[in-house]
């Protein structure tokens, strides 16, 4: 029994070093390419029903209240996936959901899912086209399937071994459990190695798919170096460790791989001498009539570093009305001592933009009042009722006023 | 004695199909007769086959020859009940509806179907529910999709099977040789048969009546059913659909009328 644990053991730290390293190696993006073509349908049984169980989960997404319903929007979205889209360009559908989060999904057949937390983190066109083009490439390159077919394989194989070393194992009088579990283990490594290849294969196709459309390459690397930056604000402020996303259970190599790698494959596509196009204003203008949700969605979901990360990020390109005011509202919500000063502060250089939302005004007005400044904050407050004469609170602040 | 085992295992392959079924009403819930109107919305049918590993792999051409197995069956039997029966197979096929009405209502009635899952079949029994029959309704949602289109019924339907694949039964006839020797997996399993139905009363809205279905075998390669033949089909319809207990207070009634003549 003794000798069979150790030899367990063995088994065990070989498994663990041969499949379940956290960080695949980096694949070069000139080697990568699509493996479909325009209007491509299934062929094979697996594959066929799996697309047939999606077209209710389509329906019932594009039939969803949560999705946002500005039709210039997603027009716009619809386009931009499309330009990234490689061979797949006119076979790719995307759904905006309103929910605040760094995500975007791509279903196996040519549908994408994307988040409104990832449109409020995008600096520029560019950086959206990253995600959009990785998630494109999900589709160009079969991932799905693939994987489904490896789990079906590796599943074969485990329950067909351990059936078979049950079997010769009883004959022969020896316990073959432990090294049983061993295989399950090993087998469960090795599933969650090949989803985090087949997300380096994403990256790499799809930042050759930007580059290709005439985006810096180097967008990719930045979306995930701000998102490394706002998981550790994040956790700073709530005292906590950042979970970084080593992990040899992760679906996903950790950000800070993919922004190395992401970086060293920029190098290789990158034109010296080439102007590269980031699309800034035309992504800003795109977003600008759900700007103020995305904002307020995130800042009320009371993860006061992430907000102030992403604020700050998206202010490195110039800091506006709107995001002064959301900045004061991240500080006010906090609901800490000496916070509501920041926030006043804020939302004093708020109203000094051209742009400051009617809100501002009112927060503007109401800070100036606990400061014992009455003038100033009437003032503000009859701002405010020019700006949202048909606010929900305007009746208050009118009696306010005129107490 | 070392053929005891193997002998105790062979015994057993017999016992371990099964079909069960549990059916809830609500307490003056007398199943539909005569000249009614039934609305089926869009039977909800996927058929697998499992996996060497145990994983069920959908099948494109075995669902749909399932869902039309089981929308010709379901239409055959409520023809021999009286009803008027429409079988929805889109959103958009009801006139004078909206897609997305017809999705709320599903999406309703999909939400208290968890629900029931939970508190009538998964043990989580509710203390203020116990012996009341089935106490759940759509509320003004149903009612008012009632009056709409004038049906009296609506009927949902899940239905799924699976069946094993040439790698789950060798490894079966492996488990089942390896009784011999010491090592034994009589019940390798994996494939089989789950369905349910509820049926709402679009008058008073409330579910008047639930039903799960189990049908399947712990031998892999043994059936218990077949969705993708019409024998089949029509075999889980009557399974799950054929035998509409009434409430127990119409229960109570028609024993009293039985007791006094």
């Amino acid at each position: 029994m003794k000798a069979l644990s150790r030899r367990s053991l063995l088994a065990g730290a070989g498994a663990a070093t041969l499949f379940g390293s956290a960080a695949p190696a980096r694949i070069p993006p000139a080697g990568i390419s699509p493996l479909v073509g325009p209007g491509y349908r299934p062929v094979d049984a697996d594959e066929r029903g799996m697309w047939q169980q999606m077209a209710r989960v389509e329906e019932e997404i594009a039939g969803s209240n949560l999705l946002v319903k500005d039709a210039a929007l997603n027009a716009y979205l619809g386009s931009l996936i499309g330009k990234v889209g490689g061979p797949a360009t006119r076979d790719l559908r995307i759904y905006l959901a309103r929910i605040p989060e760094f995500n975007a999904m791509m279903f196996p057949t040519g549908m994408a899912v994307v988040f409104t937390g990832l449109l409020l983190r995008m600096r520029d066109e560019a950086q959206l086209a990253g995600v959009l083009a990785h998630e494109a490439s999900h589709f160009l390159l079969k991932h799905q399937i693939r994987q489904w077919r490896d789990m079906r394989r590796k599943t074969d194989v485990l329950s067909f071994a351990s059936m078979l070393g049950g079997v010769v194992g009883g004959a022969a009088g020896y316990y073959t459990g432990n090294l049983d579990q061993l295989a399950q283990l090993g087998t469960i490594l090795t599933l969650f190695r090949y989803n985090r290849q087949l997300e380096s294969e994403a990256d790499a196709l799809g930042i050759k798919l930007i580059a290709g459309a005439g985006y810096a390459p180097i967008s990719m690397a930045e979306t995930w170096e701000q998102l490394t930056g706002e998981i550790e604000l994040s956790a700073a402020v709530r005292r906590k460790r950042p979970d970084r996303g080593y992990s040899i259970f992760a679906t996903h190599p950790a950000p800070r791989e993919r922004m190395i790698d992401l970086r060293a494959s920029a190098a290789e596509l990158a034109i010296p001498g080439r102007s590269y196009d980031r699309g800034r204003e035309r992504y800003l203008s795109a977003i600008a009539a759900i700007r103020p949700t995305l904002l307020d969605d995130q800042v009320k979901l009371n993860d006061a570093g992430a907000s102030q990360y992403v604020i700050q990020t998206l202010a490195g390109d110039g800091w506006n009305g709107l995001l002064r005011f959301y900045e004061g509202e991240s500080l006010r919500l906090r609901n800490t001592p000496g916070y509501d000063a920041r926030a006043a502060l804020s939302y004093a250089a708020a109203v000094a933009y051209p742009d400051a939302p009617a809100d501002a005004w009112r927060w503007h007005g109401i800070a100036l009042m606990k400061a014992g400044r009455g003038e100033e904050s009437r003032a503000a407050l009859r701002r405010y009722l020019s700006l949202a004469p048909t606010a929900p609170d305007a009746p208050f602040v009118r009696q306010m006023l005129a107490s | 004695m070392r053929l005891m085992v193997p002998l105790a295992a062979l015994a057993s392959l017999g016992l371990s199909g099964c079909v069960q079924t549990q059916q809830y009403a609500d307490l003056q819930f007398a199943p539909p007769q005569g000249d009614y109107r039934l609305l089926v919305l869009r039977p909800d049918v996927q058929v697998g086959a499992v996996t060497t590993g145990g994983m069920v792999e959908a099948r494109a051409d075995w669902t749909e020859q399932a869902r039309a197995n089981v929308v010709a069956a379901l239409r055959a039997q409520q023809a021999g009940r009286g009803a008027q029966a429409t079988i929805l197979e889109s959103r958009a096929a009801l006139p004078g509806v909206y897609a997305e009405q017809v999705a709320e209502l599903e999406r309703l009635n999909a939400a208290v179907n968890q629900s029931i899952a939970l508190h009538k079949y998964s043990g989580a029994t509710l203390p203020t529910k116990r012996r009341r029959g089935l106490e759940y309704t759509l509320g003004e949602v149903a009612i008012g999709f009632g009056q709409r289109t004038g049906y009296d019924y609506a009927l949902f339907l899940h239905a799924q099977d699976s069946f094993a694949s040439g790698g789950r039964v060798a490894l079966q006839v492996l488990g089942i040789a390896g009784c011999f020797v010491g090592f034994c997996a009589p019940n390798v399993g994996g494939a089989g048969q789950f369905a349910y139905a509820s049926l709402v009363d679009l008058k008073t809205g409330e579910v008047v009546w639930f039903n799960v279905l189990q049908a399947g075998s712990q031998v892999a390669g043994m059936k218990m059913g077949d969705l993708r033949t019409p024998e089949g089909a029509a075999q889980l319809v009557e399974r799950l659909l054929g035998r509409m207990k009434p409430g127990r207070d119409i229960r109570r009634a028609q024993a009293a009328q039985r007791a006094e003549r």
